[in-house]
Formats: structure tokens, sequence, C-alpha cells
């Protein structure tokens, strides 16, 4: 008996052992982040990372010193001590501080008036902490809100338009922006917010892999044909196990805000252009041949590596990291480590042309809360923020917003931000645009529907389809009923 | 105390009860306030919400019984949650009596490292919760992970665990066989307040050890299996972190727990009366069957200060 039990214990800790010695491979990227909250000023940087109720303390500690300020008078040339003290909440952690500390630094230097305090909370959280900030009148002066937030944002009041100022005593010219970056601001014909940061989706290729094979680079103006001709042939057994290993082109699984690009690439929409119709939309032929093309992409060909974890971002999969896929279709984010990867020789193209040229932009700006009681020093650092000298510092980091700006720093003609940049001409809206319901009527139903056509490669996809266009737009009269 | 000192009753007022049920209830009055505030509280401002339409932003709207009525006529999603906790609870809690009775015994012999064993095992318990799915999430990593790799030497090929609708929820179940050592952790204690004459008696009288399990060690553990049972419902209807972490309720909502699902409605749609509402029919749920297992405690549960 008791020998039988060392034995069982000896097997089961050899097995717990074990899991520390499992295949090295690249890093998992995992996207969902656990709340760390980060809180700095310029001056004398103070980090505190930690429990949410520790941040709280400094939160708090933050609002009192606001109270003191506000209660003196402002003077006509602030002096020492009176100078007005901005918030600024971010969604954005670890190095995406970076550019918001440098342009804050050298706004400061040149508004002496204005001090500026940035309020990073990184997560899920995000938007819930804005909203309880906004519904007790104590969020941020300037706040950061992502594409599909906007309409939600300012149907609750949560922004001043900035119509009002572009002609102000701190004009802005709203024409020196790249094509398309306003847009997601704009709602209501007014514009609320100016653009942080953006990519469109484009198209990452591994020269090295193309070079191997004898395959042409992919060129501007492909087409989906195309796309699959050249995914055949790089999808290879190299070791002859009877297993692919080497992918043609990695793709985004159930990630479906990325999957309206094949909707519109195929000649659809998702939804009708007053938003109250997805049936009609989500299954009409446009969509389903794009369903269709794509789950084939998968299941009939094989050129795509199959999803790693549907939780994940875009499926999960690490194969074009690890040099196993040629192509990956993706926004701008990876771009810096790839650069970096030794396992790829980086190339960039635009996304490939179905029945139509489409592409779809993920964004990121700040707009003014409506509550604050400093709109006009708001303003100024917004525009700052947004306009020619926070581009220029942003052109460290990503494609700056402002044309003069990408121009001067020879990002248009670069062979790889310049594909960035030409994607811009080919946006479409997304289906937010249409409604503030989106995510919680069409979007689950979507995300359904691709991971059935994923995971039951026998499935019928004009059925499938129908079924999520129904399932939404059963959920979309319940919202829309009085 | 000196020799012929009689202790003094306060002048007037309070008798010996009444002081100690004030001293009571002045020592617990942290709790108590606690409770109040940010557990009483808010579960009645739970219950008003989930009377209304709310977003956290514009003015609550009273809706009556609009978002009972949607929960339980309109909204699949909200079935197939309760589907997902009910057949995982159903499942991982006799597992995790079973499981964690067996790692106690198994830590209550005499054996060479026992401190270290019990130490392995009570480890995964007191891992944060996202690091210790994070680590799983690797370990099930259909193409690279741990388990596959191992089903490949020995010739299988592994299920796409986490991407399959129908194995992300077995996956998880075995995830968490890792907290077992929670539930050992108690057995273990109560195992070892059996008295040992018990099982010498018994060894006089011819007894092996099968009987002396079941006619001793299994009844005089009921207290603390009834315990376990109640605490381990509780909390598995309440599971959230694995699914959050490693499947967001997929693939096909395979994984969609109770809790994840008014997450969703709070948090990412922000219909907080909604939620609100979910929450108290999970609290309803909870205590009817906390209370059905209460009730027939009676029965199966053998206390030692009882007549036999």
């Amino acid at each position: 008996m008791k020998r039988f039990g060392l034995a069982a214990h000896v097997l089961i800790v050899a097995l717990i052992l074990l899991s520390a010695c499992g295949p090295t491979q690249e890093p998992l990227v995992v996207e969902k982040q656990v709340t760390t909250i980060v809180r700095e000023t310029v001056k004398e940087t103070v980090v505190v990372q930690g429990t949410p109720e520790v941040v709280e303390e400094v939160i708090t500690r933050i609002v009192e010193v606001e109270k003191v300020v506000t209660a003196t008078p402002e003077p006509e040339t602030p002096g020492e001590g009176a100078k007005i003290i901005l918030r600024v909440g971010t969604g954005d952690s670890g190095e995406g501080l970076n550019p918001h500390q440098e342009i804050i630094a050298r706004f400061e230097e040149e508004n002496p008036d204005i001090l500026v305090q940035l309020e990073a909370v990184a997560g899920r959280d995000y938007y819930t902490r804005l909203l309880t900030q906004i519904a007790a009148g104590d969020a941020p002066d300037i706040m950061q809100v992502g594409d599909d937030a906007v309409p939600m944002f300012v149907n609750k009041g949560s922004f001043l338009p900035l119509d009002g100022f572009l002609e102000g005593d701190y004009p802005l010219d709203p024409s020196i922006y790249l094509p398309g970056v306003l847009g997601p601001g704009q709602y209501d014909d007014q514009l609320w917010l100016l653009p942080k940061d953006f990519t469109p989706l484009g198209v990452y290729y591994n020269k090295a892999i193309f070079d191997e094979y004898g395959v042409p680079y992919p060129e501007d103006g492909w087409t989906w044909d195309e796309m699959l001709e050249k995914a055949q042939a790089l999808t290879k057994d190299r070791d002859g196990d009877g297993r692919t290993d080497l992918w043609g082109i990695q793709l985004t699984a159930n990630w479906t805000t990325g999957f309206e690009y094949w909707i519109y690439a195929a000649g659809g929409q998702l939804i009708s252009e007053d938003g109250r119709q997805y049936v009609g939309y989500l299954d009409s032929e446009a969509a389903i041949e794009a369903v269709q093309f794509y789950a084939d992409l998968y299941n009939v060909h094989k050129v795509a590596p199959p999803p790693a974890d549907f939780a994940l971002w875009a499926g999960g999969n690490v194969e074009f990291d690890n040099g196993q896929a040629a192509m990956r279709l993706f926004g701008r984010w990876p771009q810096a480590g790839y650069r970096d990867n030794p396992n790829v020789d980086l190339g960039v193209v635009g996304v490939p042309v179905g029945n139509a040229r489409a592409n779809i932009l993920f964004w990121g700006g700040f707009g003014i809360f409506a509550g604050t009681e400093h709109p006009e020093a708001a303003w100024r650092f917004l525009r700052y923020y947004a306009g020619e000298q926070g581009s220029e510092v942003w052109a460290d980091w990503a494609i700056p917003p402002v044309a003069s700006v990408a121009e001067d720093a020879g990002l248009t003609e670069d062979p790889i931000e310049g594909v960035w940049i030409d994607e811009l001409e080919a946006l479409v809206p997304r289906a937010y645009v249409y409604t503030p319901y989106w995510g919680e009527t069409a979007d689950p139903a979507l995300r359904r529907a691709l991971e059935t056509v994923l995971i039951e490669p026998e499935a019928d996809v004009a059925r499938v389809m129908q079924a999520a266009a129904e399932q939404a737009q059963t959920a979309l009269d319940e919202e829309l009923s009085p | 105390m000196r020799r012929g000192t009689v202790p003094r009753r306060p002048k007037r007022g309070l008798n010996l009860v009444r002081r100690e049920a004030l001293t009571f209830y002045i020592l617990i009055s942290p709790w108590l306030l606690g409770l109040l505030l940010f557990v009483l509280g808010p579960m009645i401002v739970s219950l008003i919400v989930s009377f209304s339409e709310w977003d956290l932003l514009s003015p609550a709207e009273f809706v009556g019984l609009q978002n009972y009525e949607r929960m339980f006529t309109r909204d699949p999603l909200f079935w197939q949650s309760l589907k997902v906790t009910a057949v995982y609870t159903a499942v991982y809690v006799p597992l995790e009596l079973a499981g964690g009775l067996v790692l106690a015994l198994l830590m209550n012999q005499k054996l060479r490292f026992l401190g270290v064993f019990r130490t392995i095992y009570y480890l995964p318990s007191v891992l944060p919760g996202v690091a210790f799915v994070v680590l799983w999430m690797w370990i099930l990593h259909p193409d690279v992970g741990l388990l596959n790799t191992l089903l490949g030497y020995a010739g299988i090929e592994g299920p796409r665990w986490l991407a399959d609708p129908d194995w992300a929820l077995p996956a998880l179940l075995l995830m968490s066989t890792w907290g077992l050592g929670r539930t050992m952790v108690i057995y273990l204690a109560s195992l070892q307040g059996i008295p040992q004459q018990l099982y010498e008696a018994a060894a006089i009288d011819g007894a092996g050890p099968w009987p002396a399990f079941w006619r001793i060690t299994l009844p005089l553990l009921t207290p603390t299996i009834f315990f376990n049972l109640v605490l381990s419902i509780i909390s598995t209807f309440q599971t959230f972190t694995s699914a959050f972490v490693a499947t967001d309720g997929g693939p096909l909502d395979a994984t969609l727990f109770y809790v994840l699902y008014l997450f969703r409605q709070a948090f990412q749609f922000f219909n907080m009366g909604y939620a609100s509402a979910m929450a108290w029919i999970l609290f309803l749920l909870i205590l009817a069957l906390t209370l059905v297992i209460v009730r027939s405690s009676g029965r199966w549960v053998y206390y030692e200060g009882e007549r036999p």
C-alpha cells in the first residue's frame, strides 16, 4: 500500500514536472491583459503598478489636486502654481505610452501655463472606468476612444463637438490629414475626436520564402485568385512527414472586425445604411461568397494554418512569426517586431482585390470631455497632439496622421510604410458607423458563423449566414423596439 | 484573584448576557459594516437596477419585469450559458470531491518526502488564476502544446482542445483539476482529526483497510464532504477566469459560462439592468441548491457529537 502510494506520487509529480520542459517556441501572444494601471507625470516620473486598490488612491489624489487649483481664480497671465492641469486618459500601456509622454513633454515646454497628466488604464476595464468617471462628472479632460466606441460615447454626450474650435483662436485645418483618418472621429456630421494612431489591413509576406520557391512577390492591385495561387504554391510539407509545415497565408480566424474587409471586397455590406437591417446584407450573395472563399482557404485549399485558439486575437496563430507561413493578412501592429524578427524577411503589400477594392481602418483618437472645466486648454493640447507637432513625434513610432509630416519623414515613398498609406485610399466605413448596437447584435452572430464554417467544413455557408443574419436581426430588433 | 474579592457588577444597566452581546457586536462590527456597505448595499441596489434599463451614463429607466422576461423567453444565450454552467458543475463537483479525497488519503500515509508532495499538490491553488490559465493554454496548444506532443509520442493525434467546441469544456475541466489541492487540504485536516483508537479497535476486530475506510473514515468525513460540496457548488457556479482568459466563451459558445455572459452584458454591452437581473437569478439558483443540500444533510452527514 505504501509502496504503491509513493509510486503514484512519483508518477503524478513527474507528469507535472514534465510540463516545465515542453518544446520551446516563440512566446504565444496573449492579447488579453490583466489590468495593470500606470500613472506617470512628466516632471517627476512616478510609476505605480499594482492592484486596482492602490491605484484608486493615486487617482483620488489627482482629483483633489485639481479641486484646489480650480478654486483659485485664473489670472490672465498665469504665475507659478496657477497652472491649468489637464488630465489625459488613455487605454495604452507599456511602450505605447512613450509617444504620449514625448508629446506631452514638448507641449508643456511650449505652453508653460498648462500641466498635462497622463492617466493610463490598460485592458478591458478602460471603457468601464471611463463611463463611471463620466457619470460622476470626473472624467479626464481629454479621453482616448477606439473607432467602434465613438458612436456610443458621442451618443451618451461624453464629448464636446470640435467643429467650433477649428476656426477659433487656435485654428486647425482639417485638410492637412491623410485621407480617411479623420473619418472615425466624425459622427452625425460633426467632428468629435482627432486621430491618435491608425492602421488599415495589409498583407505581410516573407521574401525569403518567396525566393526559395521562386514565386514572384505579390504586387499592389493583386486579386483574390492571385492570392490563392501564391498561397497554394507556398503551402508545403517540407520534411515529408505528411503534415503541412509551410503555410501559404496566415488568416485571422474568427476575428469579426477584420473579416468586414472580405465582405466589402466581395462587393457586399454588413448592414443597411439606415442601420436597421442585417437580413439581406449579412446573408447577401456577396457576403456568402466572401465567407465561402475565406472558409475554402482553410478547409478546401488548406493554405491557411488552422486557428490555434479562437479566444486569442485573430486565432492566436504564430506561423508567420516562426517563418512557417509565407504571408499574413493583418494590421500594422506587429510590424516593428517583424522588422527585427530573424525568421522574417519582410515585405508588405495591400490587401488583394476581390470583386471590389476595399479596406477598413482601425483607429484610436482623442476627444474633449463634455464636462471639462478647461475646454480651451484641452483644445490647445489636442490640436498640438494631433497636429503637426505631435505628428512629428508620432512619425518615429507609427504613421503620423498629418500628410505633410508623413511625406517629410519619407514614409509615403517607403516601400513598406508607403503601402499602408496607399491603402487609406481604399477605405470603406465599417459596420459600427451605421448602428451603435453592432457589438452586441451582429458581432456575436458573425463570430459564431465564422467559427461554425471553420470548425465544421461540411457546413452549408449560405445556411450559416442566413442563421447569423436572423440571429443578429432578432437582437437588433430587440434593441430598436421602444 | 485575591481571596475574598467578588467580581463587582456594574452599578446599573447591563447584565452579563447583554454585555457579552454588546462586546460581540462591537468586535464583529468591522465585518458587519463591510457586509452592509459593500455586500448588502450593492445587492439591494442591483435588485433595483434589475428592474431597469441602465447603461451607467443615461439615467436608469424603470422597465418592470422586462429584463427577466427577455432572459427567460427571448435570449438563447442565457439558456446556453445556464446549460454550460450546469453541465460543468455536474461533472466538476463530484470530480473535485472524489479527487480531493483520493489525494488527501494518499497524503495521509506515512511516506517519505510527504511535506514535499503536499506542497506540490497544494501549490497550484495558490497560483494567481490568470497565470495558471495562461500556463494551461500553453499545455493545451493544439500544435506545440505539451499535452498533444506527449499524445503524439504515443501515436495519438490529440484534439484541438480549446479550439474545438466538443473538447473545450473538457479541456477546462482538466485545467480545473489542478485546483484539487484546496479541497485536499480541508479533507486532510479532518482526516487527521479522526481518532487513531477507532482504527486500532477495528484492526483488533479483524477489519481490513477497506472496511475501515467505509465504516470509519467515510462516515467521520461526512461533515467535511458536506462543507466541500456546498463550497464547491457555489464556486463552480461562478466559474469565470478560465473561460474569460482561455476561450472567451467560445468556440461556438461551448464555454459560455453564466458569469462570463453576465460580465459581457454588464461591461461590454453596458446593459447593467439585464446583468443585475442575471446576477439575481444566479443568486436564487445557488441559494436554492444550497438549501436543498442543507436540508438533505440530516440524512447523510454524521456529527460525532450526536447520538449514534
